[in-house]
């Protein structure tokens, strides 16, 4: 008898669902391992490109999917780029859970926020984490925080465009199949 | 949240909704005051340069005013970070971490402004106004 005969066929739609997944996965590595090669317009600042891909994946298949993507493309994106645990891939992964943990209490709780402010309270929490486990675990001092207001505006800054970039990009594929 | 039968222009998102217009300012806001009372704190007393390792103060200097600058090797958690001190600002020289964005950072002399190396553990930190300090002495 053939062995695959004996095995159960995953339903279609269940394989879909675990394709499109993979496929927001290895769009959000790319952009983190892009970013990472990328001048930076300040210490430990990003744009948050690789942010967008949890928040589409927050909007089409919910939260379970945008926090697992969230971790594993911090994990894989610093295997590629040769950070996995460094203090950058310590701060990465401090600021994507957080920031995750975050857009996903705001897409529970707060109805009222369209998928900017969710994006904006995503961007500014990643900041803060990131000095948060800076003064935590690296550098012990409060001064550290001194260098926090500027980068949380510019945070302010690419996670409202981020946001409206999110929602764009949902809407327009699903109204355009 | 709204996903379905939502507009297709981008300035439609950019322009967010009213709470999302309130959340910005209410942060906007709190970044301001936090700024300006940040700004108040550094620019106390004479420009000084601080050097910590981790929870240790190393040195501290103030910034010259002559042009003979000031080397100092900050023992870190990976090795030596080299730093100078001029009358130009603060830089760092070399550094043994990989990324050197420390280094690449260039050089720093306005109150507040900061270099850390986090992989280093070392900090760096400008602190004082060139400007109220000569204020004080023309009191």
């Amino acid at each position: 008898m053939n062995i695959s005969r004996r095995l159960p066929r995953p339903p279609r739609q269940l394989l879909i669902g675990h394709m499109q997944w993979l496929a927001l996965l290895l769009l959000a590595i790319s952009i983190h391992v892009l970013e990472a090669s990328m001048p930076s317009l300040g210490p430990w600042f990003k744009a948050g490109l690789a942010n967008l891909i949890t928040l589409i994946a927050l909007l089409w298949m919910g939260p379970r999917a945008a926090l697992l993507i969230a971790i594993w493309r911090i994990v894989l994106g610093s295997l590629l780029i040769g950070a996995l645990f460094t203090p950058t891939f310590i701060m990465s992964m401090a600021g994507g859970i957080s920031a995750a943990v975050l857009m996903i209490a705001a897409f529970r709780l707060l109805p009222c926020l369209s998928v900017v402010g969710i994006s904006l309270l995503g961007a500014v929490a990643h900041m803060l984490a990131q000095f948060v486990t800076v003064e935590a675990l690296f550098i012990q001092q409060p001064h550290i925080y001194f260098m926090l207001p500027p980068l949380l505006l510019l945070s302010a800054v690419t996670g409202w465009i981020n946001g409206a970039l999110a929602g764009y990009i949902a809407a327009r594929i699903r109204h355009d199949p | 949240m709204q996903t379905d039968h939502q507009p297709r222009q981008l300035r439609h998102y950019l322009s967010g909704t009213a709470a999302d217009r309130w959340l910005l300012l209410l942060i906007l806001l709190l970044i301001a005051g936090s700024w300006a009372w940040i700004r108040h704190q550094v620019s106390a007393g004479p420009p000084t340069v601080y050097i910590y390792h981790e929870h240790q103060l190393l040195a501290m200097y103030p910034l010259p005013d002559n042009d003979q600058p000031i080397h100092y090797r900050a023992h870190g958690h990976l090795g030596i970070s080299d730093i100078m001190i001029s009358r130009h600002g603060v830089r760092m020289l070399h550094s043994p971490c990989s990324s050197q964005r420390c280094v690449l950072s260039g050089e720093h002399i306005r109150a507040g402004d900061m270099i850390a190396c986090v992989p280093n553990h070392i900090l760096v930190s400008i602190r004082g106004n060139r400007r109220q300090q000569l204020d004080a002495i023309a009191e």
